[in-house]
Protein backbone atom coordinates (compact mmCIF):
# COMPACT_ATOMS: atom_id res chain seq x y z
CA UNK A 1 0.00 0.00 0.00
CA UNK A 2 1.54 3.43 -1.00
CA UNK A 3 1.08 6.27 1.23
CA UNK A 4 -0.96 9.16 -0.37
CA UNK A 5 2.37 11.26 -0.26
CA UNK A 6 3.58 9.20 -2.85
CA UNK A 7 1.58 10.64 -6.09
CA UNK A 8 2.43 14.12 -5.12
CA UNK A 9 4.30 15.44 -8.16
CA UNK A 10 7.48 17.01 -7.39
CA UNK A 11 7.63 18.89 -10.74
CA UNK A 12 4.76 21.00 -9.47
CA UNK A 13 4.63 20.87 -5.96
CA UNK A 14 7.18 23.29 -5.39
CA UNK A 15 5.20 26.46 -4.12
CA UNK A 16 6.17 28.63 -6.45
CA UNK A 17 4.97 26.31 -10.12
CA UNK A 18 1.86 25.32 -8.27
CA UNK A 19 1.45 29.35 -8.14
CA UNK A 20 2.37 29.71 -11.78
CA UNK A 21 -0.15 26.50 -12.75
CA UNK A 22 -3.05 27.89 -10.19
CA UNK A 23 -2.98 31.16 -12.26
CA UNK A 24 -2.95 29.59 -15.54
CA UNK A 25 -5.10 26.97 -14.82
CA UNK A 26 -7.66 29.95 -14.59
CA UNK A 27 -6.88 32.13 -17.96
CA UNK A 28 -6.00 31.26 -21.37
CA UNK A 29 -2.86 32.23 -21.22
CA UNK A 30 -0.78 35.08 -18.82
CA UNK A 31 2.48 37.07 -19.51
CA UNK A 32 5.91 36.64 -17.72
CA UNK A 33 5.50 40.04 -15.98
CA UNK A 34 2.15 39.43 -14.59
CA UNK A 35 3.13 36.08 -12.85
CA UNK A 36 6.71 37.96 -11.99
CA UNK A 37 4.35 40.21 -10.14
CA UNK A 38 1.59 37.75 -8.72
CA UNK A 39 4.07 35.26 -7.39
CA UNK A 40 6.82 38.00 -6.23
CA UNK A 41 9.94 35.94 -7.62
CA UNK A 42 12.43 37.66 -9.40
CA UNK A 43 12.99 37.24 -13.20
CA UNK A 44 15.90 34.43 -12.87
CA UNK A 45 13.74 32.50 -10.10
CA UNK A 46 10.52 32.38 -12.79
CA UNK A 47 12.79 31.64 -15.45
CA UNK A 48 14.16 28.64 -13.62
CA UNK A 49 10.61 27.48 -12.51
CA UNK A 50 9.11 28.28 -16.55
CA UNK A 51 11.76 25.76 -17.96
CA UNK A 52 10.89 23.16 -15.52
CA UNK A 53 7.39 23.10 -16.20
CA UNK A 54 7.91 23.17 -19.73
CA UNK A 55 10.56 20.53 -19.51
CA UNK A 56 7.87 18.51 -17.56
CA UNK A 57 5.21 19.60 -20.46
CA UNK A 58 3.38 21.06 -18.07
CA UNK A 59 3.38 24.40 -20.17
CA UNK A 60 3.94 26.35 -23.80
CA UNK A 61 6.45 29.47 -23.41
CA UNK A 62 5.74 31.71 -26.56
CA UNK A 63 7.40 34.77 -27.30
CA UNK A 64 6.24 37.62 -29.33
CA UNK A 65 7.17 41.24 -30.55
CA UNK A 66 4.36 43.67 -29.44
CA UNK A 67 4.53 47.18 -29.60
CA UNK A 68 8.27 47.15 -30.39
CA UNK A 69 9.08 44.86 -27.34
CA UNK A 70 9.58 41.17 -26.57
CA UNK A 71 6.66 39.30 -24.55
CA UNK A 72 6.53 35.99 -23.44
CA UNK A 73 3.26 34.31 -22.74
CA UNK A 74 2.76 31.54 -21.18
CA UNK A 75 0.11 28.70 -21.37
CA UNK A 76 -0.77 25.95 -19.47
CA UNK A 77 -1.08 22.33 -21.47
CA UNK A 78 -3.63 20.22 -21.15
CA UNK A 79 -1.46 17.96 -19.22
CA UNK A 80 -0.65 20.29 -16.63
CA UNK A 81 -3.88 21.36 -15.86
CA UNK A 82 -4.90 17.75 -15.63
CA UNK A 83 -1.65 17.58 -13.43
CA UNK A 84 -2.57 20.29 -10.59
CA UNK A 85 -5.85 19.13 -10.33
CA UNK A 86 -4.48 15.77 -9.18
CA UNK A 87 -2.15 17.40 -7.17
CA UNK A 88 -4.63 19.81 -5.57
CA UNK A 89 -6.96 16.84 -4.86
CA UNK A 90 -4.21 14.57 -3.19
CA UNK A 91 -3.01 17.41 -0.79
CA UNK A 92 -6.67 18.10 0.27
CA UNK A 93 -7.19 14.40 0.98
CA UNK A 94 -3.76 14.36 2.42
CA UNK A 95 -5.14 17.13 4.97
CA UNK A 96 -8.29 15.47 5.29
CA UNK A 97 -6.64 12.63 7.01
CA UNK A 98 -4.93 14.60 9.28
CA UNK A 99 -6.66 14.96 12.78
CA UNK A 100 -8.65 18.18 13.48
CA UNK A 101 -6.02 18.92 16.17
CA UNK A 102 -3.02 19.16 14.44
CA UNK A 103 -4.82 21.80 12.01
CA UNK A 104 -4.11 25.94 13.18
CA UNK B 1 6.80 17.04 4.11
CA UNK B 2 4.86 17.87 6.72
CA UNK B 3 0.97 19.09 7.07
CA UNK B 4 1.98 23.12 7.47
CA UNK B 5 3.95 23.05 4.14
CA UNK B 6 1.03 21.34 2.31
CA UNK B 7 -1.32 23.72 3.78
CA UNK B 8 0.85 26.43 2.95
CA UNK B 9 1.34 25.37 -0.72
CA UNK B 10 -2.78 24.58 -1.24
CA UNK B 11 -3.06 28.60 0.17
CA UNK B 12 -0.67 29.84 -2.07
CA UNK B 13 -2.05 27.91 -4.66
CA UNK B 14 -5.93 29.54 -4.39
CA UNK B 15 -4.31 32.98 -3.79
CA UNK B 16 -2.57 32.91 -7.19
CA UNK B 17 -5.88 31.27 -8.12
CA UNK B 18 -8.22 34.13 -6.49
CA UNK B 19 -5.72 36.63 -7.65
CA UNK B 20 -6.15 35.46 -11.04
CA UNK B 21 -9.84 35.41 -11.27
CA UNK B 22 -10.43 38.85 -9.87
CA UNK B 23 -8.21 40.30 -12.30
CA UNK B 24 -9.75 38.69 -15.15
CA UNK B 25 -13.12 39.19 -13.21
CA UNK B 26 -13.72 43.36 -13.91
CA UNK B 27 -16.78 43.01 -16.26
CA UNK B 28 -18.02 46.61 -15.94
CA UNK B 29 -17.62 48.04 -19.46
CA UNK B 30 -19.31 45.35 -20.86
CA UNK B 31 -22.61 45.06 -18.10
CA UNK B 32 -22.68 48.97 -18.53
CA UNK B 33 -22.96 48.60 -22.39
CA UNK B 34 -25.82 45.45 -22.09
CA UNK B 35 -27.56 47.16 -19.37
CA UNK B 36 -27.39 50.70 -21.70
CA UNK B 37 -28.13 48.64 -24.85
CA UNK B 38 -31.76 46.95 -23.10
CA UNK B 39 -32.79 50.51 -21.36
CA UNK B 40 -32.78 51.27 -24.89
CA UNK B 41 -34.62 48.53 -26.54
CA UNK B 42 -37.60 48.38 -24.18
CA UNK B 43 -38.12 52.52 -25.07
CA UNK B 44 -38.42 51.60 -28.18
CA UNK B 45 -41.21 49.38 -27.33
CA UNK B 46 -44.14 51.51 -27.27
CA UNK B 47 -42.92 52.78 -30.83
CA UNK B 48 -46.65 51.65 -32.88
CA UNK B 49 -43.89 50.11 -34.90
CA UNK B 50 -41.89 48.35 -32.94
CA UNK B 51 -37.90 48.65 -34.16
CA UNK B 52 -37.13 46.40 -31.08
CA UNK B 53 -35.66 43.60 -33.44
CA UNK B 54 -34.27 45.65 -35.61
CA UNK B 55 -32.27 47.67 -33.19
CA UNK B 56 -31.02 44.22 -31.83
CA UNK B 57 -29.91 43.04 -35.46
CA UNK B 58 -27.72 46.25 -35.08
CA UNK B 59 -27.13 46.68 -31.41
CA UNK B 60 -26.24 42.94 -30.70
CA UNK B 61 -23.27 42.53 -32.94
CA UNK B 62 -22.19 46.28 -32.27
CA UNK B 63 -22.17 45.50 -28.42
CA UNK B 64 -20.40 42.59 -28.43
CA UNK B 65 -17.71 44.02 -30.82
CA UNK B 66 -17.22 46.75 -28.48
CA UNK B 67 -17.49 44.18 -25.58
CA UNK B 68 -14.26 41.98 -27.46
CA UNK B 69 -12.68 45.62 -28.10
CA UNK B 70 -12.42 46.40 -24.49
CA UNK B 71 -11.64 42.61 -23.79
CA UNK B 72 -8.94 42.74 -26.01
CA UNK B 73 -7.25 45.82 -24.64
CA UNK B 74 -7.80 44.81 -21.24
CA UNK B 75 -5.98 41.94 -21.80
CA UNK B 76 -3.18 43.10 -23.58
CA UNK B 77 -2.77 46.12 -21.07
CA UNK B 78 -2.97 43.27 -17.81
CA UNK B 79 -0.94 40.57 -18.81
CA UNK B 80 -3.67 38.07 -18.11
CA UNK B 81 -6.38 36.70 -20.90
CA UNK B 82 -9.44 34.67 -20.70
CA UNK B 83 -10.97 32.84 -23.27
CA UNK B 84 -12.20 34.80 -26.61
CA UNK B 85 -14.39 31.93 -27.54
CA UNK B 86 -16.67 33.63 -24.97
CA UNK B 87 -16.99 36.64 -26.32
CA UNK B 88 -17.86 34.57 -29.55
CA UNK B 89 -20.48 33.03 -27.89
CA UNK B 90 -22.02 35.96 -26.54
CA UNK B 91 -22.31 37.73 -30.45
CA UNK B 92 -24.00 34.62 -31.78
CA UNK B 93 -26.01 34.18 -28.90
CA UNK B 94 -27.05 37.90 -28.86
CA UNK B 95 -27.97 37.32 -33.07
CA UNK B 96 -29.91 34.28 -32.41
CA UNK B 97 -31.74 35.47 -29.52
CA UNK B 98 -32.27 38.79 -31.11
CA UNK B 99 -33.42 37.01 -34.62
CA UNK B 100 -35.39 34.67 -32.16
CA UNK B 101 -37.24 37.25 -30.26
CA UNK B 102 -37.89 39.55 -33.84
CA UNK B 103 -39.16 36.13 -35.33
CA UNK B 104 -41.79 34.74 -33.12
CA UNK B 105 -42.57 37.88 -31.43
CA UNK B 106 -43.45 40.15 -34.72
CA UNK B 107 -43.66 37.77 -37.40
CA UNK B 108 -46.16 35.76 -35.41
CA UNK B 109 -47.58 38.79 -33.04
CA UNK B 110 -46.99 37.60 -29.77
CA UNK B 111 -46.64 40.79 -27.66
CA UNK B 112 -44.89 39.27 -24.35
CA UNK B 113 -42.16 37.89 -26.38
CA UNK B 114 -41.78 41.01 -28.46
CA UNK B 115 -41.76 42.94 -25.19
CA UNK B 116 -39.36 40.97 -22.80
CA UNK B 117 -37.25 39.17 -25.52
CA UNK B 118 -34.64 42.01 -25.50
CA UNK B 119 -34.84 41.04 -21.42
CA UNK B 120 -34.05 37.69 -22.07
CA UNK B 121 -31.53 38.36 -24.53
CA UNK B 122 -29.99 40.49 -21.75
CA UNK B 123 -30.10 38.11 -19.86
CA UNK B 124 -28.42 35.67 -21.60
CA UNK B 125 -25.63 37.76 -22.36
CA UNK B 126 -25.16 38.47 -18.29
CA UNK B 127 -25.30 34.76 -18.30
CA UNK B 128 -22.32 34.32 -20.34
CA UNK B 129 -20.48 37.59 -19.18
CA UNK B 130 -21.09 35.43 -15.43
CA UNK B 131 -19.41 32.51 -16.37
CA UNK B 132 -16.41 34.00 -18.72
CA UNK B 133 -15.34 36.87 -15.92
CA UNK B 134 -16.42 34.10 -13.02
CA UNK B 135 -18.51 36.76 -11.48
CA UNK B 136 -21.09 35.99 -8.68
CA UNK B 137 -22.60 39.38 -9.55
CA UNK B 138 -23.03 38.85 -13.18
CA UNK B 139 -24.32 35.90 -12.44
CA UNK B 140 -27.15 37.18 -9.92
CA UNK B 141 -28.05 39.89 -12.38
CA UNK B 142 -28.53 37.63 -14.83
CA UNK B 143 -30.86 35.83 -12.49
CA UNK B 144 -32.97 38.66 -11.30
CA UNK B 145 -33.23 39.78 -14.87
CA UNK B 146 -35.03 36.07 -15.68
CA UNK B 147 -36.44 36.47 -12.57
CA UNK B 148 -38.12 39.59 -13.16
CA UNK B 149 -38.88 39.02 -16.64
CA UNK B 150 -40.95 35.32 -15.76
CA UNK B 151 -42.51 37.66 -12.82
CA UNK B 152 -44.01 40.18 -15.34
CA UNK B 153 -45.23 37.14 -18.17
CA UNK B 154 -46.75 35.35 -14.64
CA UNK B 155 -48.48 38.66 -12.77
CA UNK B 156 -50.06 40.07 -16.49
CA UNK B 157 -48.01 42.98 -16.11
CA UNK B 158 -49.50 46.26 -17.69
CA UNK B 159 -47.18 47.70 -20.13
CA UNK B 160 -45.59 50.58 -17.70
CA UNK B 161 -45.65 48.51 -14.20
CA UNK B 162 -43.24 45.88 -15.95
CA UNK B 163 -41.29 48.22 -17.51
CA UNK B 164 -40.51 50.08 -14.26
CA UNK B 165 -39.64 46.85 -12.89
CA UNK B 166 -37.22 45.78 -15.66
CA UNK B 167 -35.58 49.70 -15.34
CA UNK B 168 -35.78 49.59 -11.48
CA UNK B 169 -33.12 46.26 -12.26
CA UNK B 170 -31.42 47.89 -14.69
CA UNK B 171 -30.70 50.96 -12.16
CA UNK B 172 -29.73 48.64 -9.66
CA UNK B 173 -27.52 46.77 -11.95
CA UNK B 174 -25.91 50.14 -12.99
CA UNK B 175 -25.47 50.74 -9.42
CA UNK B 176 -23.92 47.47 -8.17
CA UNK B 177 -21.54 48.01 -11.08
CA UNK B 178 -20.84 51.59 -10.22
CA UNK B 179 -20.03 50.40 -6.76
CA UNK B 180 -17.76 47.53 -7.89
CA UNK B 181 -16.06 49.40 -10.16
CA UNK B 182 -15.07 52.09 -7.35
CA UNK B 183 -14.11 49.22 -4.91
CA UNK B 184 -11.84 47.68 -7.55
CA UNK B 185 -10.32 51.80 -7.99
CA UNK B 186 -9.46 51.82 -4.23
CA UNK B 187 -7.96 48.54 -4.16
CA UNK B 188 -5.76 48.96 -7.39
CA UNK B 189 -5.05 52.69 -5.85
Amino acid sequence: MTHPSSVLDDTIHQRVRLGILAVLSESRRADFGYLKEILEVTAGNLSQHLAVLEEAGHIQITKGIEEKRTRTWITATRKGRAALALEVATMRALLGGIPSTQRP
Amino acid sequence: MNADEVRESLAFSEYARKRARDDLGRPWVALVLLASLSVVSLSLTDAATSPTALFWVFAGPLGAGAIALYSYRRNRSSGIDSSPLAYVAITVGLLILSYAAGKIGFAFQIPGVARFGPAFIAAAGYFVLAWIERSWMVGAISFALLAVTVAIIGFDLSSQQSKALLFGLYGITLLAVGFSWRVGRKEIL
